[in-house]
């Protein structure tokens, strides 16, 4: 049993009678990349707040590494480092300034500035104000912040949020190599399942204010498996050779659709159709999208 | 952990305007002075023959606690700013510090910078009365530090309210019109009774025991700070 680093307990919140968050049991161990995923309102950042201790719960209880928030916060805090929502910087000031403006607060060695910057790579870019910086950046920025404590417990809130795909692929591979090199578990939200899926170990699926699934990637990836899409030159024959072979699957739109099997199966089955003769067009693999997802979800009550 | 608060903050606030303030306060009051007296120089050097100084003082007097109000609601709502800007409270918060010592902070800052201006006058006032002339009498350093202290003490219940309510609200048109209102009412509050706090900054200048108000100053500005402190510490920040 791994160390407990996250768990609540039947936590509510409500805001004038509605409940944005209720009874959450979030369970999140040490060294992992927890995926927190769910619609937009769904209730993660008002439950990330709640972690941080920026709002206080209506009812339930936080505890993290152990001990309880609402006695132990600044201790707690303190080995937590935090990115929730949109960036949080003061344009008027460099980056290095603001890094130095939380390092007052936090009190650790001035050289942990060019060792954060690094990380991120924003080493060159560091004496520049932030208001002229990129999106991109000043959310590379919030990751340098909240790693400038050196924290065991890093909680990013939709980190990739309105960025292009290369800064969404710099963030992910930022947050993918964290656990390995520093052994930090991290606790990421967003509204995509894609994005979840290629970083975190553990996903948590919310909606409106519930945890309707906690389980590991793969076994979400099981429950949520797509199809293969195949264009081939014959469909009717290739259709014919996949039934033979015991791969089910059925025609739609000139396209052989056949349900998802593992990777060795595709090869077996793709060279036996080239093979035949059979010119392949394309081979794709069709996810369900995380809405579709929750439509099954709530259609069949529970997974 | 306050004072790692203030360095923080000492840092943010740089070219944001806030020391300009600070410094245009008192020095355009004491430009003012320098007009009026340059203007009627041998007028009014005949009429304060007596007490050169205290004619001085008094002309400066009268700007004081309005003066204070509005840069004490600047001030406030532009430090608070800082932050409100682009919601860098939630960052702020997250941190391992507390939110008493982080408002603290916040109060100090505003404290001090306003320090800075009642120095900055008194040193000011020193100065146009020597440019004046007027050094042929001995310059009364009690009086001149009088007219930014006394007032700024008694001022402190609406500094305290300014620095809740700036703090409070993103937006903040509400505290900067209530405190343009609060130093405008202040103009005629004197007209009505000495228990009107607004009143309290122009009577620490002139009434008959002038130190009373400074301290009734004091001691209501403690007050309201508690229920700002505590409402600050409590408050979901979103």
């Amino acid at each position: 049993m791994k160390d407990t680093v996250i768990e609540t307990k039947n936590l509510l919140k409500e805001y004038r009678g509605r409940a944005a968050v209720k009874e959450l049991n979030l369970n999140i161990g040490k060294g992992e990349i927890y995926g927190f995923l769910g619609p937009n309102g769904a209730g993660k950042t008002t439950t990330i707040r709640m972690l941080l201790g920026l709002i206080k719960p209506t009812s339930g209880r936080i505890e993290i590494f152990g001990q309880e928030l609402r006695r132990n916060r600044l201790q707690i805090l303190r080995k937590v480092g935090s990115l929730v929502e949109s960036p949080s910087y003061y344009g008027h000031l460099s980056a290095l300034d603001n890094l130095e403006a939380i390092r007052r607060i936090l009190d650790v060695p001035k050289s942990r500035i060019a060792e954060v910057l690094d990380i991120v790579s924003l080493t060159g870019e560091e004496k520049r104000p932030v208001k002229g910086f990129s999106l991109g950046m000043k959310q590379r920025l919030g990751i340098a912040a909240a790693l400038l404590g050196s924290p065991e417990l890093l909680i990013l809130d939709e980190p990739t949020n309105g960025l292009d795909p290369s800064g969404i692929q710099e963030i992910r591979s930022l947050i993918k190599r964290l656990p390995g090199e520093e052994g930090i578990t991290v606790l990421v939200s967003s509204h995509l399942l894609s994005e979840i899926e290629q970083m975190a170990g553990t996903v948590g699926i919310i909606r409106e204010g519930q945890m309707v699934y906690q389980d590991t990637i793969a076994h979400l990836q099981e429950q949520a498996a797509g199809n293969l899409s195949l264009a081939v030159s014959e469909p009717e024959a290739a259709l014919m050779t996949a039934v033979r072979r015991g791969c089910g699957g059925e025609l739609q739109e000139g396209r052989l659709i056949l349900p998802r099997m593992s990777d060795a199966r595709v090869s077996l089955l793709v060279k036996e159709l080239v093979e035949d003769g059979h010119a392949i067009y394309r081979v794709e693999e069709h996810r369900q999208s995380l809405e579709e997802f929750f439509l099954q979800v709530v259609g069949g009550g529970a997974l | 952990m306050m004072w790692r608060a203030l360095s923080a903050d000492w840092l943010k606030i740089r070219g944001k305007g806030i020391w300009f303030l600070a410094f245009l306060g008192p020095v355009g009051l004491i430009a003012m002075q320098g007009l009026n007296f340059g203007l009627r120089y041998d007028y009014l050097r005949a009429q304060y023959q007596a007490d050169w100084w205290g004619g001085l003082i008094d002309n400066i007097i009268p700007f004081v606690p309005i003066a204070l109000y509005l840069g004490g609601t600047l001030i406030c709502s532009l430090i608070a700013n800082v932050e409100h800007q682009t919601s860098s409270w939630k960052q702020l918060l997250a941190l391992p510090i507390s939110r008493t010592a982080v408002f603290m902070a916040k109060l100090l800052l505003c404290l001090l910078l306003l320090a800075v201006s009642c120095l900055l006058l008194s040193a000011g006032t020193v100065l146009l009365g020597l440019l004046l002339g007027f050094g042929d009498q001995p310059i009364p350093y009690a009086d001149v530090l009088r007219i930014g202290f006394a007032a700024y003490a008694a001022a402190m219940p609406v500094i305290a309210l300014q620095l809740w309510l700036s703090l409070s609200y993103r937006n903040q048109t509400l505290p900067v019109s209530l405190g343009m209102t609060l130093s405008l009412v202040s103009m005629f509050a004197v007209y009505l009774t000495e228990w009107m706090p607004l009143s309290w900054p122009t009577l620490a200048l002139s009434a008959e025991r002038p130190w009373l108000f400074s301290g009734a100053g004091l001691l209501l500005g403690l007050l309201v700070l508690l229920p700002g402190a505590l409402h600050f510490a409590r408050k979901d920040v979103d």
